[in-house]
Protein backbone atom coordinates (compact mmCIF):
# COMPACT_ATOMS: atom_id res chain seq x y z
CA UNK A 1 0.00 0.00 0.00
CA UNK A 2 2.39 2.64 0.89
CA UNK A 3 3.89 4.51 -1.88
CA UNK A 4 7.24 5.61 -1.95
CA UNK A 5 7.57 9.24 -1.44
CA UNK A 6 10.55 11.32 -3.13
CA UNK A 7 13.44 13.15 -1.24
CA UNK A 8 12.53 16.12 -2.53
CA UNK A 9 8.92 15.30 -1.49
CA UNK A 10 9.41 14.81 2.38
CA UNK A 11 12.35 17.98 1.99
CA UNK A 12 9.56 20.32 0.94
CA UNK A 13 6.88 18.89 3.05
CA UNK A 14 9.58 19.30 6.13
CA UNK A 15 10.36 23.01 5.12
CA UNK A 16 6.57 23.85 4.70
CA UNK A 17 6.57 23.41 8.16
CA UNK A 18 9.31 24.58 9.36
CA UNK A 19 9.23 27.86 7.25
CA UNK A 20 5.22 27.94 8.62
CA UNK A 21 6.49 28.11 12.47
CA UNK A 22 8.60 30.77 11.49
CA UNK A 23 6.06 32.79 10.26
CA UNK A 24 3.73 31.89 13.02
CA UNK A 25 6.22 34.14 14.87
CA UNK A 26 6.71 36.40 12.01
CA UNK A 27 3.13 37.38 11.04
CA UNK A 28 1.89 37.58 14.79
CA UNK A 29 4.74 40.04 15.75
CA UNK A 30 3.83 41.90 12.38
CA UNK A 31 0.00 41.94 12.89
CA UNK A 32 0.60 43.19 16.44
CA UNK A 33 2.62 46.14 15.50
CA UNK A 34 0.90 47.03 12.35
CA UNK A 35 -2.50 46.24 13.11
CA UNK A 36 -3.30 46.19 17.67
CA UNK A 37 -0.10 48.37 19.01
CA UNK A 38 0.05 50.69 16.02
CA UNK A 39 -3.54 52.53 15.73
CA UNK A 40 -2.73 55.28 13.83
CA UNK A 41 -2.25 56.31 9.75
CA UNK A 42 0.23 53.69 8.09
CA UNK A 43 2.78 56.05 5.62
CA UNK A 44 6.41 56.25 4.35
CA UNK A 45 7.40 58.48 7.81
CA UNK A 46 5.57 56.11 10.40
CA UNK A 47 7.37 52.85 8.32
CA UNK A 48 11.01 54.14 8.05
CA UNK A 49 10.71 55.94 11.46
CA UNK A 50 10.69 52.34 12.75
CA UNK A 51 13.01 50.55 10.36
CA UNK A 52 16.05 53.02 10.02
CA UNK A 53 17.50 53.05 13.22
CA UNK A 54 17.03 49.14 14.36
CA UNK A 55 19.07 46.86 13.18
CA UNK A 56 16.64 44.08 14.64
CA UNK A 57 13.77 45.14 12.54
CA UNK A 58 15.78 44.84 9.11
CA UNK A 59 17.08 41.52 10.05
CA UNK A 60 13.36 40.38 11.16
CA UNK A 61 11.93 42.04 7.82
CA UNK A 62 14.60 40.12 5.36
CA UNK A 63 14.01 36.84 7.06
CA UNK A 64 10.37 36.98 7.14
CA UNK A 65 9.76 38.14 3.37
CA UNK A 66 11.72 35.12 1.82
CA UNK A 67 10.08 33.09 4.28
CA UNK A 68 6.70 34.19 3.35
CA UNK A 69 7.30 33.64 -0.32
CA UNK A 70 8.93 29.92 -0.33
CA UNK A 71 6.22 29.35 2.28
CA UNK A 72 2.98 30.88 0.03
CA UNK A 73 4.53 28.99 -3.75
CA UNK A 74 5.59 25.86 -1.80
CA UNK A 75 2.11 25.96 -0.10
CA UNK A 76 0.27 25.98 -3.48
CA UNK A 77 2.40 23.81 -5.32
CA UNK A 78 1.58 21.39 -2.31
CA UNK A 79 -2.11 21.67 -3.27
CA UNK A 80 -1.56 21.30 -7.11
CA UNK A 81 1.08 18.67 -6.13
CA UNK A 82 -2.36 16.83 -4.41
CA UNK A 83 -3.90 16.08 -7.75
CA UNK A 84 -1.27 13.91 -9.78
CA UNK A 85 0.51 16.26 -12.17
CA UNK A 86 1.84 15.03 -15.10
CA UNK A 87 5.49 15.72 -15.27
CA UNK A 88 5.57 18.17 -18.03
CA UNK A 89 3.08 20.11 -16.01
CA UNK A 90 4.85 19.78 -13.01
CA UNK A 91 8.34 21.09 -14.15
CA UNK A 92 6.59 24.07 -16.24
CA UNK A 93 4.97 24.90 -12.98
CA UNK A 94 7.96 24.10 -10.50
CA UNK A 95 10.07 26.75 -13.31
CA UNK A 96 7.02 29.34 -13.46
CA UNK A 97 7.10 29.48 -9.31
CA UNK A 98 10.97 29.83 -9.11
CA UNK A 99 10.55 32.69 -11.31
CA UNK A 100 7.99 34.15 -9.50
CA UNK A 101 9.64 33.74 -6.31
CA UNK A 102 12.62 35.57 -7.42
CA UNK A 103 10.86 38.61 -8.82
CA UNK A 104 8.90 39.12 -5.83
CA UNK A 105 12.35 38.29 -3.35
CA UNK A 106 13.67 41.43 -5.63
CA UNK A 107 10.44 43.72 -5.58
CA UNK A 108 10.38 42.91 -1.57
CA UNK A 109 14.49 43.34 -1.02
CA UNK A 110 14.30 46.61 -3.14
CA UNK A 111 11.23 47.70 -1.26
CA UNK A 112 12.69 47.35 2.04
CA UNK A 113 15.65 49.08 1.06
CA UNK A 114 13.77 51.74 0.55
CA UNK A 115 11.68 51.77 3.83
CA UNK A 116 15.24 51.64 5.29
CA UNK A 117 17.15 54.35 3.93
CA UNK A 118 14.48 56.44 5.27
CA UNK A 119 14.68 58.71 2.31
CA UNK A 120 11.68 60.23 0.36
CA UNK B 1 -4.45 15.08 -15.15
CA UNK B 2 -6.47 15.02 -12.52
CA UNK B 3 -7.88 18.52 -12.26
CA UNK B 4 -11.28 18.30 -14.07
CA UNK B 5 -12.65 17.41 -11.06
CA UNK B 6 -11.03 19.16 -8.28
CA UNK B 7 -13.92 20.58 -6.76
CA UNK B 8 -16.34 17.86 -7.38
CA UNK B 9 -13.83 16.26 -5.46
CA UNK B 10 -13.16 18.47 -2.92
CA UNK B 11 -17.42 18.56 -2.04
CA UNK B 12 -17.33 14.92 -2.44
CA UNK B 13 -14.35 14.42 -0.25
CA UNK B 14 -16.14 16.50 2.28
CA UNK B 15 -19.45 15.42 2.61
CA UNK B 16 -18.02 11.36 2.67
CA UNK B 17 -16.02 12.92 5.89
CA UNK B 18 -17.82 15.16 7.68
CA UNK B 19 -15.41 15.24 10.71
CA UNK B 20 -13.54 18.64 12.47
CA UNK B 21 -10.14 16.94 10.82
CA UNK B 22 -12.14 17.66 7.31
CA UNK B 23 -13.13 21.11 7.99
CA UNK B 24 -9.90 22.52 9.47
CA UNK B 25 -7.96 20.84 6.48
CA UNK B 26 -10.47 22.57 3.79
CA UNK B 27 -10.59 25.99 5.27
CA UNK B 28 -6.55 25.47 6.03
CA UNK B 29 -6.68 25.45 2.50
CA UNK B 30 -9.40 28.06 1.34
CA UNK B 31 -7.29 30.48 3.82
CA UNK B 32 -4.22 29.45 2.20
CA UNK B 33 -5.12 30.18 -1.14
CA UNK B 34 -6.67 33.40 -0.48
CA UNK B 35 -3.38 34.49 1.77
CA UNK B 36 -1.22 33.68 -1.17
CA UNK B 37 -3.66 36.56 -3.48
CA UNK B 38 -3.36 38.94 -0.02
CA UNK B 39 0.87 38.29 -0.40
CA UNK B 40 0.96 39.45 -4.50
CA UNK B 41 -1.63 42.28 -3.65
CA UNK B 42 0.44 43.53 -0.60
CA UNK B 43 3.63 43.20 -2.45
CA UNK B 44 2.06 44.94 -5.00
CA UNK B 45 1.25 48.05 -2.74
CA UNK B 46 4.42 48.48 -0.73
CA UNK B 47 6.35 48.19 -3.71
CA UNK B 48 5.53 51.52 -4.77
CA UNK B 49 8.37 52.84 -1.90
CA UNK B 50 10.48 52.00 -4.96
CA UNK B 51 9.24 54.80 -6.38
CA UNK B 52 9.39 57.09 -3.52
CA UNK B 53 7.80 58.40 -0.56
CA UNK B 54 5.11 60.39 -2.19
CA UNK B 55 3.51 57.63 -3.82
CA UNK B 56 4.12 55.28 -1.31
CA UNK B 57 1.47 57.39 1.09
CA UNK B 58 -0.89 57.48 -1.66
CA UNK B 59 -1.53 53.69 -2.72
CA UNK B 60 -1.56 53.44 1.53
CA UNK B 61 -3.79 55.96 1.71
CA UNK B 62 -6.07 54.22 -0.81
CA UNK B 63 -5.55 50.97 1.69
CA UNK B 64 -6.94 52.84 5.12
CA UNK B 65 -10.10 53.75 3.89
CA UNK B 66 -13.10 52.48 6.52
CA UNK B 67 -14.21 49.87 3.58
CA UNK B 68 -10.12 48.07 3.84
CA UNK B 69 -10.75 48.60 8.13
CA UNK B 70 -14.28 45.76 7.40
CA UNK B 71 -11.98 43.55 4.80
CA UNK B 72 -8.66 43.82 7.44
CA UNK B 73 -11.22 41.89 9.87
CA UNK B 74 -11.60 38.73 6.91
CA UNK B 75 -7.63 39.04 6.49
CA UNK B 76 -6.62 38.85 10.17
CA UNK B 77 -9.50 35.93 10.56
CA UNK B 78 -7.86 34.17 7.61
CA UNK B 79 -4.12 34.63 9.14
CA UNK B 80 -5.17 33.24 12.75
CA UNK B 81 -7.17 30.34 11.35
CA UNK B 82 -4.32 29.31 9.30
CA UNK B 83 -1.66 30.67 11.85
CA UNK B 84 -3.30 28.54 14.58
CA UNK B 85 -3.95 25.84 12.78
CA UNK B 86 -0.78 25.35 11.43
CA UNK B 87 0.77 24.87 14.70
CA UNK B 88 -2.24 22.83 15.69
CA UNK B 89 -1.20 20.13 13.22
CA UNK B 90 2.57 20.64 13.74
CA UNK B 91 2.40 20.18 17.55
CA UNK B 92 0.16 16.38 16.76
CA UNK B 93 2.07 15.11 14.03
CA UNK B 94 6.01 15.90 15.50
CA UNK B 95 4.80 15.94 19.44
CA UNK B 96 3.42 12.50 18.33
CA UNK B 97 -0.05 13.70 19.50
CA UNK B 98 -2.35 13.21 16.63
CA UNK B 99 -4.90 11.34 18.94
CA UNK B 100 -5.79 14.46 21.00
CA UNK B 101 -6.47 16.56 17.93
CA UNK B 102 -9.65 17.10 18.11
CA UNK B 103 -8.51 18.35 21.60
CA UNK B 104 -6.34 20.65 19.97
CA UNK B 105 -8.70 21.63 17.66
CA UNK B 106 -11.31 23.35 20.07
CA UNK B 107 -8.38 24.67 22.11
CA UNK B 108 -7.26 26.24 18.74
CA UNK B 109 -10.60 27.78 17.84
CA UNK B 110 -10.63 29.34 21.74
CA UNK B 111 -7.57 31.04 20.98
CA UNK B 112 -8.73 32.54 17.68
CA UNK B 113 -12.61 33.50 18.85
CA UNK B 114 -10.18 35.87 21.44
CA UNK B 115 -7.98 37.07 18.83
CA UNK B 116 -10.68 37.79 16.98
CA UNK B 117 -12.29 40.02 19.32
CA UNK B 118 -9.64 41.69 20.12
CA UNK B 119 -9.44 42.22 16.36
CA UNK B 120 -12.81 43.65 16.11
CA UNK B 121 -13.06 45.84 18.83
CA UNK B 122 -9.49 47.69 17.62
CA UNK B 123 -11.13 47.70 14.35
CA UNK B 124 -14.52 49.14 14.30
CA UNK B 125 -12.50 52.75 15.06
CA UNK B 126 -11.28 52.53 12.26
CA UNK B 127 -14.49 51.35 10.34
CA UNK B 128 -16.18 54.64 11.28
CA UNK B 129 -13.46 57.48 10.61
CA UNK B 130 -10.86 55.79 8.93
CA UNK B 131 -7.18 55.18 10.14
CA UNK B 132 -6.86 59.42 10.07
CA UNK B 133 -8.69 62.05 10.02
CA UNK B 134 -9.27 63.80 6.44
CA UNK B 135 -7.88 61.05 4.55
Amino acid sequence: MAEKVSNQSLLTWFLQRLSGLFLAFFLFTHIDVNHFLHQGMINFGVVSERLSGSFGWKLYYFLFVPFCIFHALNGIWAILADYRPSGGFSVFTKAVFWILGLILTIIGALTLTNLFSGRG
Amino acid sequence: MAFNNMFKNAIDDTNRNKNIGTFAYLFHRITGIGLVIYLILHTYVLSSAISGKESFDKRMGFVQSPLFAVLEVFLIAGVFFHMLNGVRISICDFAGLTKSHKLFFWIEIALFAVIMIITIILQVPKMQSGYYPGM
